[in-house]
């Protein structure tokens, strides 16, 4: 037998300590009171799925999902995100009782890495999913839903960055002369490679008037100063019309200070057909979360009532928001065999005050000295005999 | 002002970078005392340099300790890091080529390839259809074929001099490569403006 490897984890996996995990649990319950005050009603899904069904579909590349394969020869993945099993579920089954759908989550998923540090594999995941209204206000309740849930967890210097699938395609379409040149340049904002971009279209010999416009609109779409800037570069088309509704009713709800409008922000996912958004907060190197409208998700899973949500990283969350303390509420009780019963009543009356209590027997500690130390308060039933 | 952190690589290129910041307009002093200090504050600016070897660069950038940074196009095409790349400084051009022994041809069996930048060479000859197998070097590339340990190396060329001083040719030209202002998803979000300021500045300086 090989030796047991004690402090080692497979790559990318974490304990969860016990200091942390009380501050976890006390996000999970903010963000669960939240959003049940709004209606969502919270989902479990298995950690487990088909490779075929979620695996596939999810936004998630292939070589970062886990995959295990089960007594019947089919391939499984760890569920690496919970939008496609959300999808799943509700297209399967809940839609059929109830439209539109509201729901909430907060779960673990599994990414695999090769990578440093930095990178958990497994993370919890909060977020909303809203199926069935294809409505601006849908698009607009999940953003605005975002909003405040960081703000609820104390979170001040954030941004959420706004864009539209349609509009960026539309510009790519109208200033190219191919659906390859438009779609090798959207590969490029992907990865927000601006240097690669401008070579691109460079190297396309486009007319010139094509040439220059797109190099103005990448310079000016990353940071609009008003959505009239864009009307310059597109030609009037729903997606657009839609975003100006869309920041019409974020206006009117008080949130335009939240928010930025980037109709350069492309996903690698061909899902997500309308607006998308991602969320950066000051502290972390990484976004916060992101979302968007993902009806060809739902129409992959044979449906055409159009989805929208988001969801943000635990794990970052817990990076950029103040720190939490937990209070102490601890107390160590301390018996000896023959005062067993004496003690047992003071260590369920402190319970009932709301205390945790802590409730030991002298002879099973090793040193009762370094235990103590642990506690601020120590209630001690010593020996009569003695 | 917000606090802005540029990560720097170290020796020609913090110097002609650091230049091109001067010609934008930055108020920084004429000489950096260049010892073995690692972070250099700029009080009037609000910028703070931190001194990295090139390869690190990026790695600081994606994890967000830097803001934004300075590196190489082939450190960035080896690491694919996710970092948002702004602007091409034009400065410290070179390209990356594949080099041997004159007149030689990849070996039958197996070729090998001694590189740096083993994902780079990887995906060149995944691209032209040679099966090839890597061994990574961390300098003196050029030895490799002299004494037989690879067909072929891949690496750095600027002038050439040092594959001609060896004995080796060029063979195919890979990739262009000059130094690239990169940025953090996340700062560039969040100091969009004065990384965009930065940027709209250093493009009137490059040449």
């Amino acid at each position: 037998m090989s030796s047991i490897k004690m402090f080692e984890k497979p790559l990318g996996m974490r304990d969860t300590f016990p200091q942390i995990y009380e501050k976890l649990e006390l996000i999970r319950t903010t963000g669960r009171n939240l959003l049940k005050e709004r209606g969502y009603e919270f989902i479990k899904t298995p950690t487990v799925e088909y490779f075929d069904t979620v695996g596939k579909a999810s936004a998630i590349s292939d070589a970062t999902l886990f995959k295990l394969v089960d007594n019947q020869g089919n391939t499984l993945v760890l569920r690496p995100d919970m939008t496609t099993p959300i999808a799943r579920v509700t297209t399967s089954k809940l839609l059929k009782e109830k439209i539109p759908q509201r729901l909430a989550y907060f779960a673990n998923v599994f990414r695999a890495q090769q990578q440093e540090g930095g990178r958990p594999a497994e993370f919890d995941q909060m977020g909303i999913e809203l199926i069935g209204d294809q409505s601006v206000y849908a698009d607009a309740e999940v953003i605005m839903t975002a909003i405040d849930l960081i703000k609820a967890f104390g979170i001040t210097s954030f941004k959420v960055t706004i864009g539209h699938a349609g509009v960026l395609s539309c510009i790519l379409q109208d200033y190219t002369e191919s659906a390859e040149q438009a779609g090798k340049l959207n590969k490029l904002l992907v990865k927000r490679n601006y240097v690669g971009f401008e070579e691109a279209v460079h190297a396309f010999d486009l007319p010139k008037t094509k040439s220059d416009a797109l190099l103005a609109y990448i310079e000016e779409a990353i940071s609009l100063p008003s959505m009239e800037t864009i009307e310059r570069y597109v030609r009037k088309n729903d997606a657009l019309e839609y975003m100006q509704n869309l920041l019409r009713i974020l206006e009117q709800a008080g949130y335009e200070q939240y928010i930025a409008f980037d109709f350069t922000l492309s996903s690698h996912m061909s899902y997500y057909t309308g607006m998308l958004f991602e969320i950066f907060a000051t502290g972390s190197g990484f976004p916060l979360g992101n979302g968007g409208r993902y009806d060809g998700l739902l129409e992959h899973f044979g449906s055409n009532v159009g989805a929208t949500g988001f969801g943000l990283r635990v794990d970052r969350l817990y990076e950029v928001m103040p720190k939490i303390e937990v209070e102490n509420n601890q107390v160590l009780v301390l018996f000896a065999a023959d005062r067993f019963a004496e003690a047992l009543i003071q260590a369920k009356f402190l319970r009932e005050q709301g205390k945790q209590v802590t409730f030991q027997a002298y002879e099973g500690l090793i040193d009762v000295e370094a235990l103590k130390e642990q506690f601020e308060v120590v209630n001690e039933f010593r020996s009569k005999e003695a | 002002m917000t606090e802005l952190t540029i990560a720097m690589p170290k020796g020609r290129i913090f110097e002609e970078a650091y230049e091109m910041l001067i010609q934008a307009g930055f108020n920084l002093p004429e000489e950096v005392e260049m010892s073995r200090k690692l972070m250099i504050e700029i009080p009037e600016e609000k910028i703070r340099f931190i001194l990295a070897k090139p390869m690190d660069v990026p790695v600081y950038v994606e994890h967000g300790v830097a803001d934004i940074g300075i590196a190489g196009k082939d450190v960035l095409l080896e690491q694919r890091r996710t970092v948002h790349e702004l602007l091409d400084l034009k400065i410290s051009e070179c390209y990356i080529a594949s080099a041997g022994l004159p007149n030689t041809k990849l070996s039958e069996i197996a070729p090998r390839i001694a590189t740096k930048y083993p994902n780079i060479a990887m995906k060149y000859y995944k691209g032209i259809g040679e099966q090839v197998e890597i061994i990574e070097l961390n300098g003196s590339i050029e030895l490799a074929p002299m004494i037989g340990l690879a067909d072929r190396i891949v690496d750095i060329v600027s002038t050439g001099r040092t594959l001609a001083e060896n004995g080796l040719v060029e063979y195919e030209q890979i990739a262009e490569v000059s130094s690239r202002l990169i940025a953090n998803p996340v700062s560039y979000r969040m100091k969009s403006e004065r990384i965009q300021d930065l940027v709209t500045r250093l493009k009137t300086c490059v040449k």
